[in-house]
């Protein structure tokens, strides 16, 4: 028993120095994080423009006041551009780049839990543009010129909030490309499954299009499904939408999810790997 | 395969569609109208991205690997064996789903084409194909100079089309001079498109530019791919 205790100590601890390893190595690309934060502020700043169009020359503008206002809407595209940087996009290229040419086999002897080992990658791969890209994006956003400029965040309570989202919405997305990965081991399936289900990913995570936005009678599922959590929560929190006394549970769904995914990876790979195939030689 | 197609055509579209369900049409300006703009955007992004998906790639897996090397010894023109070192066939997803979106549009909008509507049509879409290819040669010219970080292509890909979803009558000038004349964006999707629907009161033949303008603007990028061969250092190993 104890010593099952022990592995685990050093399973945790290796699983943060690759972590660790992994996120100093990514840091190393600073120019590639300038570059994409211009995209970010770019792409922000024409969504910006299009939806201050919508509000203001469209023909129902006035019945969506309610839902959300302009000047939230801005908040929101800001701090999406922001948040999308820790959705999985695909497979890390490195894990694809073992799964394809054989070394999972070379990954299969160390003796670690192949699973928190490769989550422990993704988290990092993650993180480093996180920081990078997203405070260039959210420094830019806090600077514009007015009419383009996010607003700070509506308490401290909801901010205090919005970070505790923002952690549960980093491990969900980190979960759910596991969950990917996990079926990408699968190699004679190829690209198309995974490319799907991150895709169906995005769209529903609310970065093509706040989900308020979404027609009225999807706004109950649109809430519950799984990749609310990746972007729509934590804004909500932040914009005040979600608060400490109505807004609780919304934490809970992201819990809910991330404990799914895990499970669902994890027992996925392990079967998986049961019969693994290894390429080539 | 073909969920992955039918995901693409829903999934593509859809911010867009919801947005005007949400607000209604602008002005004149209905979904249709914007929806054939970028359909037509659309349709030329993908007919590049599935015939020149090398040079697409080519930045990430040959220069940083230095494959590139190998290619500059066989007896065969660079651009071409670079565009074809990989080939996705469900790219096609998207122009299939463009074309479809382009004649669902048209015929929402009460079109009826002409021969001349539809030379310019195809005109538009093959201005578009080397608009998009050019994009994708220039990062790939410059990738022989950055090695990695390229991020900022995305700006004139994905970027891009986005623009097609403002109307034009409310674009700011800035952007309007930028994809028009450095990218010929709007030259390869909102001229055409407004003078085969007659929305504008200037000439009919401002729809043909689409091919000139894109032409010219891949020679421009191959231009810069040239000189990065030229100055080629071989990385990795």
């Amino acid at each position: 028993m104890t010593e099952k205790m022990i592995n685990r100590v050093f399973m945790l601890r290796a699983c943060f120095s690759l972590f660790h390893i992994k996120t100093a190595e990514s840091f190393q690309y600073r120019l590639a994080g300038i570059a994409g934060a211009t995209t970010s502020i770019i792409y922000a700043v024409i969504e910006i423009l299009v939806y201050g169009i919508f509000y203001k020359y469209a023909e129902n503008s006035a019945g969506l006041l309610a839902a959300m206002d302009l000047k939230q809407v801005i908040t929101y595209i800001w701090l999406a551009q922001f948040l999308f940087l820790m959705q999985p996009m695909n497979v890390d290229s490195e894990i694809l780049g073992k799964i394809t040419n054989g070394d999972v086999g070379i990954e299969l002897c160390r003796p670690l839990d192949l699973y928190f080992h490769w989550f422990a990658k993704i988290a990092a791969g993650r993180l480093a543009p996180l920081i990078w890209r997203g405070s260039a994006v959210l420094l830019a956003g806090f600077f514009m010129p007015s009419s383009y400029r996010m607003a700070l965040p509506v308490s401290p309570s909801g901010f205090l909030l919005m970070l505790v989202s923002l952690f549960s919405a980093f491990l969900l997305c980190t979960s759910y490309g596991m969950l990917a990965c996990a079926i990408r081991l699968n190699i004679n399936w190829g690209e198309g499954p995974v490319y799907m289900i991150l895709l169906i990913a995005g769209v529903l995570s609310g970065s093509y299009l706040p989900l308020v936005l979404w027609p009225d009678v999807m706004q109950n599922f649109l809430v519950l499904q799984p990749f609310a959590g990746y972007l729509d929560i934590p804004v909500r929190f932040y914009l005040g939408l979600l608060t400490v006394e109505n807004g609780l549970w919304a934490i809970g769904i992201q819990l809910f999810w991330i404990v799914v995914f895990i499970a669902a990876g994890r027992s996925l790979m392990n079967r998986r790997l049961k019969k693994v195939i290894v390429q080539g030689g | 395969m073909i969920f992955q197609t039918l995901l693409v055509v829903i999934t593509d579209p859809i911010g867009l569609i919801f947005m005007f369900a949400r607000f209604g049409s602008i002005g004149e300006w209905s979904v249709y109208r914007i929806l054939l703009i970028y359909a037509i955007a659309v349709t030329s992004y993908g007919l590049a991205e599935s015939f020149c998906r090398g040079f697409d790639y080519f930045p990430w897996k040959m220069i940083r690997s230095g494959d590139f090397d190998r290619l500059l010894l066989r007896p065969r023109s660079l651009m071409a064996q670079v565009a074809g070192s990989y080939f996705h066939l469900h790219r096609l997803a998207r122009v299939a789903s463009g074309l479809v979106t382009t004649i669902y549009c048209l015929q929402a909008l009460k079109v009826s084409l002409r021969w001349l509507d539809i030379c310019m049509l195809i005109m538009a879409f093959m201005g578009g194909f080397f608009t998009y290819t050019g994009v994708f040669v220039i990062t790939s010219g410059i990738a022989f100079f950055s090695i990695k970080g390229l991020d900022w292509i995305y700006i004139f890909t994905n970027v891009s089309y986005q623009v097609t979803r403002c109307p034009m009558d409310y674009m700011p000038a800035a952007l309007k001079y930028l994809f028009t004349f450095f990218m010929p964006m709007l030259l390869i999707s909102y001229y055409p498109a407004a003078s085969i629907c007659g929305w504008t009161e200037d000439s009919y033949f401002k729809g043909f530019l689409a091919l000139p303008g894109g032409t010219f603007f891949f020679l421009l990028a191959s231009f810069v791919w040239r000189f990065g061969v030229r100055h080629y250092k071989s990385t990795g190993s």
